[in-house]
């Protein structure tokens, strides 16, 4: 460990041996869960540096989160859906698309489990039926192309896809979308997170403080972030957008101020791409996934590493500025 | 006589020697011989000796009794000692001490006693331990061996064994009599659970187990037939779980397909909350009893009619959801054929009501779509419509010839007659613009747009040569005004009276002006639209009525918000199109009046439309070979080319296929067909034949995990 420059962050014993694919904190413990190209989904103790558990899966896996502190979901590119039981190591097979899975989220709201895949369909899974595939699904929502990132907040769920559409549906009513948009940035969409109601609750890649409005951050493969809100008429009259944080290809990561849009904080430059990034449940610790992404093709790069750094009040905090109506 | 002494013997001796010499005095006085005497004396000694050797003998024989009974004491001892398992200690005492007989047998006799007692002793342990175990091995196997006592070991190790084998047999008894009970909890248990009589149950398998008090039976039989009840319940169990966990899962569906309220879920929380419970973990009391199961069943098979009447319902209810915007944005729906094959599969169960609902939904989202784009072009069409009416109603208005009388309401008439009039100026413009929006829709789309499955082009073009004929008639009838005018100057000049022209014309005027009452049924017909298959060349003018009238404004209503949306670059991309449209147009305008009025009778046109319509025919053929080999070679712009070389002057209306009637030109650019149509033809070719991933825009995950789009998928997004 003193190795490695205290300014990076605490570097995970036992990272993923290849490019990993996304990471995300639970939201009750410090637990960590990486989801890789080298087909493993690892569940880490960021605070302990322990190696929890390990699945290895059929195919390379492009994203999971948590269910409950005891189990979660992965997506794989064999075109599985698979629940993860970390006490007993066991795993179900959900479900299936016709093409790699390429995005999962949870919603507490629902109690689904929503997939999104390249097969340009949505789908959305009961895991109390885990033990029969045809009763895990609940539906399944055919995308315009092919689904590319998804991001939940309350019964709003934002799908962004190839040839940059964004769908906001509400969970309650799949049968159609709610809006059916355009993504306001030029080149295609990489990542779409929701702001959080104001319960903290932290998204990776893209985290937000104290987002007032309900809308979602977005982001392009050219790298620029665009702000965009449910309700069109809100986003000129609304002042306070918040903090986030973003990760790019170029290894850094930034912390932004949204009402100002100002960079707040940039953290010192990581080996290689910043492939995922994910904020404890306090919001104390950000595990920052440096991890090549594959932008120009097949290459020699770094290692792939976990960082897990703790974050200052002041990195994320937004400069106590004027505001007709400060954040509260 | 003589002095008595003390000693017996001594008495008995002098006894003896005064006897005898009293016998010597007798015989002295008798005189006895002394052979006599001498023989009585043998006999005396004999007689002596023979009560001697008697004394002896008796003598002896008590002494081998008494050592007899020391041997039998000793040998008993020794017996009791070895059955004991004690060492005779008494042994070493007589060889010690020799002493009488009688003081061995006298000490010999106590000891023996004494080991008796410890052996009665003994043996009644013994005796205490074997009936216990006798009794134990009467409850578990029923049956005993009857174990004897063995009276020569009775020492304290066979008891120890025996005590052990006790411990055993007490040890076993317990264990069973837990193993009884644990079976009864699990059979108690599983009674509750599947609802039936436990009491009842277990006083079946064996009466003493009923019983609070007393003690249970432990037999193997018992046990054997309480393992047996617990299986088979156990067995039970699990077919009334599958089929309670079955049912959640219907009711699961079924709630969820119906939105059935909480409230009504709540009372069948404990059903589905265990749909994925295992055996063990279903312990709800009378969760799996028969009533229950059977309670459950009624609610699922209930739900399951409501769903089936509630399908059909909302089948019945989407479907008329998508005719409704279907006939809103005229387009024509699905045969109804379909829905009553597919109304009667739901109601066979071949076909999942759900997902019928799904296609349909998945249909309404497409009608809705393609409705969008439409928005437009019928709004257009509407107004053009509109239009045609006040023409027509201008027509009829300007044969009236009390037109002019002052009544009530004639000032509105009058209005409207002024503002019909300058509408009727524009309606060329408007069909004009419209013709070629029509055509900048198509072909971006690369299919006809039809209105109530009638090609709008086509419309467009026998509403122009309406015009066109009535035009001509107009012509005609001016002439022929002109020439009665001078036919009656002259009249005049001979007879001098003057009929009133109108009048004769009147007559002649009413059947002649075709877009009055004829066509107007004609048009109606159309807009009567439902069902527009009879002959569909019939039916091509403007339809108006007041059906139209009517969806127009339910239309309205509905698509607002729409028309609105709908600018966007569409919208640009249009006004462009029309544009450019505009200055083609323009050029072949002029040689108009040469070619149209197909039903005029100048034959010199007579004659050009039949050509026209011969090379139609060609040309038809020509595209449908062309559509069906689509996706062979791009032999199209070749053809393309001589088309609208030789066309020039003939101009097909359309790339498409309709043998139409020739039409105004101005609907239909020459220059216009030839760029626009191949263009996505060639671009179709193209993205077939050649690298699809040039197009397709790929994320890096895609990439690296080597994702291609499968060719159906290019089809489809061509295809939109």
């Amino acid at each position: 460990m003193a190795a490695v420059p205290p300014v990076r962050g605490r570097e995970l014993s036992n990272p993923p041996s290849d490019g990993i694919s996304n990471l995300r904190f639970s939201h009750h413990s410090d637990h960590l869960l990486v989801s890789s190209w080298d087909k493993s989904v690892r569940l880490y103790d960021a605070s302990e540096n322990i190696l929890r558990g390990e699945f290895i899966h059929g195919g390379a896996v492009l994203d999971c989160c948590f269910h409950d502190d005891n189990s979660g979901f992965s997506a794989s590119a064999d075109n599985t859906v698979r629940r993860l039981v970390f006490n007993y190591e066991r795993e179900d097979v959900l479900g299936r698309h016709d093409a790699p899975v390429r995005c999962i989220e949870y919603s507490y709201a629902t109690g689904q489990v929503i997939t999104g895949s390249w097969d340009k369909t949505l789908k959305c899974w009961d895991p109390r039926g885990a033990s029969a595939q045809e009763r895990a699904l609940v539906g399944t929502y055919a995308q315009p192309e092919r689904v590319y990132s998804l991001s939940l907040v309350g019964n709003r769920l934002v799908v962004a896809t190839a040839g940059r559409h964004v769908n906001v549906y509400d969970l309650r009513n799949m049968s159609q979308p709610e809006q059916r948009r355009e993504s306001s940035l030029k080149y295609q969409t990489r990542c779409v997170r929701c702001y959080p109601n104001g319960t903290g609750i932290a998204p990776e890649l893209l985290h937000q403080n104290h987002f007032c409005s309900p809308g979602y951050a977005l982001s392009s493969v050219e790298g620029r972030v665009a702000m965009e809100f449910f309700d069109l008429s809100e986003a000129g009259q609304s002042k306070n957008y918040g903090t986030f944080a973003t990760g790019g290809c170029d290894g850094f990561v930034n912390v932004w101020d949204g009402n100002n849009k100002k960079r707040l904080y940039q953290y010192t430059k990581y080996p290689t791409s910043i492939a995922a990034l994910s904020f404890s449940r306090d919001g104390r610790l950000l595990a920052v996934a440096s991890s090549y992404t594959f932008e120009e093709g097949d290459k020699p790069h770094e290692p792939d590493a976990i960082f897990v750094r703790s974050v200052n009040e002041v990195e994320v905090k937004p400069k106590p500025k004027v505001y007709p109506n400060p954040a509260t | 006589m003589s002095t008595p002494s003390k000693d017996p013997l001594l008495q008995v001796e002098t006894t003896c020697g005064s006897l005898l010499y009293e016998l010597q005095i007798i015989w002295d006085e008798v005189g006895e011989s002394d052979v006599e005497r001498d023989k009585m004396l043998l006999d005396l000694e004999r007689e002596c000796l023979e009560v001697y050797r008697r004394k002896v003998d008796s003598a002896n024989r008590s002494r081998a009794q008494l050592r007899q009974a020391i041997a039998d004491s000793e040998a008993e001892l020794a017996a009791i000692c070895s059955a004991m398992g004690e060492r005779p200690v008494h042994i070493r005492q007589s060889d010690q001490n020799p002493g009488s007989l009688k003081a061995e047998l006298r000490t010999l006799l106590p000891e023996l006693e004494e080991m008796k007692r410890r052996k009665s002793e003994r043996r009644n342990q013994f005796l205490e331990v074997l009936e216990q175990i006798q009794k134990i091995q009467i409850e578990i196997y029923a049956t005993s061996l009857k174990t004897v006592l063995d009276e020569t070991d009775l020492s304290l190790r066979k008891l120890e064994e025996l005590h052990v084998q006790l411990q055993a047999l007490e040890k076993e008894k317990s264990d069973r009599l837990k193993q009884v009970l644990d079976h009864m909890n699990t059979l108690n248990s599983l009674c509750l659970v599947l609802g039936m009589d436990f009491k009842q149950t277990i006083h079946d398998i064996n009466p003493s187990l009923a019983e609070t008090k007393g003690s249970k039976s432990i037999s193997n039989d018992v046990i054997g037939r309480l393992a047996a009840a617990i299986e088979r319940f156990r067995e039970v169990k699990m077919q009334r779980m599958q089929r309670i966990q079955n049912l959640a899962t219907s009711l699961l569906e079924l709630w969820n397909l119906m939105d059935t309220p909480v409230e009504e879920q709540q009372m069948f929380q404990s059903v589905t909350c265990n749909i994925a419970a295992s055996e063990q973990e279903i312990m709800e009391p009378n969760l799996l009893a028969v009533e229950f199961i059977n309670y459950v069943e009624a609610e699922v098979s209930r739900l399951e009619d409501l769903k089936s009447s509630k399908m059909k319902e909302l089948v019945f209810k989407k479907r008329s959801e998508l005719e409704d915007i279907c006939r809103k944005t005229r387009l024509l729906p699905e045969s109804d054929n379909s829905m009553d094959i597919a109304i009667e599969a739901i109601e066979s169960g071949a076909l999942n009501p759900a997902s019928l609902l799904e296609q349909i939904e998945l249909q309404i989202g497409k009608v809705k779509e393609e409705a969008f784009s439409r928005k437009e072009i019928l709004e257009k069409v509407e107004k053009w419509m509109a239009a045609c009416e006040e023409e027509c109603w201008l027509e009829e208005y300007n044969r009236d010839d009390n037109r002019y009388n002052a009544g009530k309401g004639a000032h509105l008439t009058l209005k409207r007659a002024e503002k019909a009039r300058a509408l009727v100026t524009k309606l060329p413009g408007i069909v004009d613009a419209l013709a070629a929006k029509t055509i900048a829709w198509e072909n971006e789309r690369g299919t006809e747009f039809t209105y109530d499955g009638i090609r709008l082009l086509s419309m467009l073009e026998e509403y122009k040569i309406l015009r066109q004929e009535k035009e001509e008639e107009r012509i005609r009838q001016r002439d022929q005004k002109k020439l009665q005018g001078q036919l009656i100057a002259e009249q005049e000049a001979l007879f001098g009276s003057k009929p009133s022209p109108m009048k004769q014309q009147s007559g002649k005027k009413g059947p002649r002006m075709s877009c009055g009452g004829a066509s107007n049924r004609r048009l109606s017909l159309g807009g009567a639209m439902h069902a527009p298959k009879a002959d569909p060349h019939s039916i091509r003018a403007t339809p108006n009525t007041r059906q139209t009238k009517k969806n127009e404004r339910q239309l309205n209503k509905r698509e607002d918000g729409f028309a609105a949306l709908s600018a966007g670059r569409r919208g640009l991309d249009i006004a462009g199109l029309a544009a450019s449209r505009k200055h083609s147009l323009s050029e072949v305008e002029p040689s108009q009046p040469i070619f149209r009025k197909p039903f005029s009778p100048i034959s010199s046109t007579e004659s050009s439309k039949s050509l026209l319509e011969d090379f139609n025919r060609k040309h038809e053929m020509l595209q449908k070979t062309f559509q069906t080999s689509s996706n062979s070679t791009p032999f199209i712009t070749p053809s393309k080319i001589t088309l609208s070389a030789t066309e020039d002057e003939n101009r097909t209306p359309k790339t498409n296929m309709i043998p139409l009637v020739p039409s105004t030109p101005s609907t239909v650019s020459v220059p216009m067909q030839t760029v626009a149509t191949p263009a996505p033809l060639d671009c179709l070719n193209q993205i077939k034949e050649t690298v699809p991933e040039e197009i397709i825009e790929y994320s890096f995950e895609e990439r690296r995990a080597g994702f291609v789009l499968p060719i159906a998928h290019l089809k489809t997004i061509i295809a939109i």
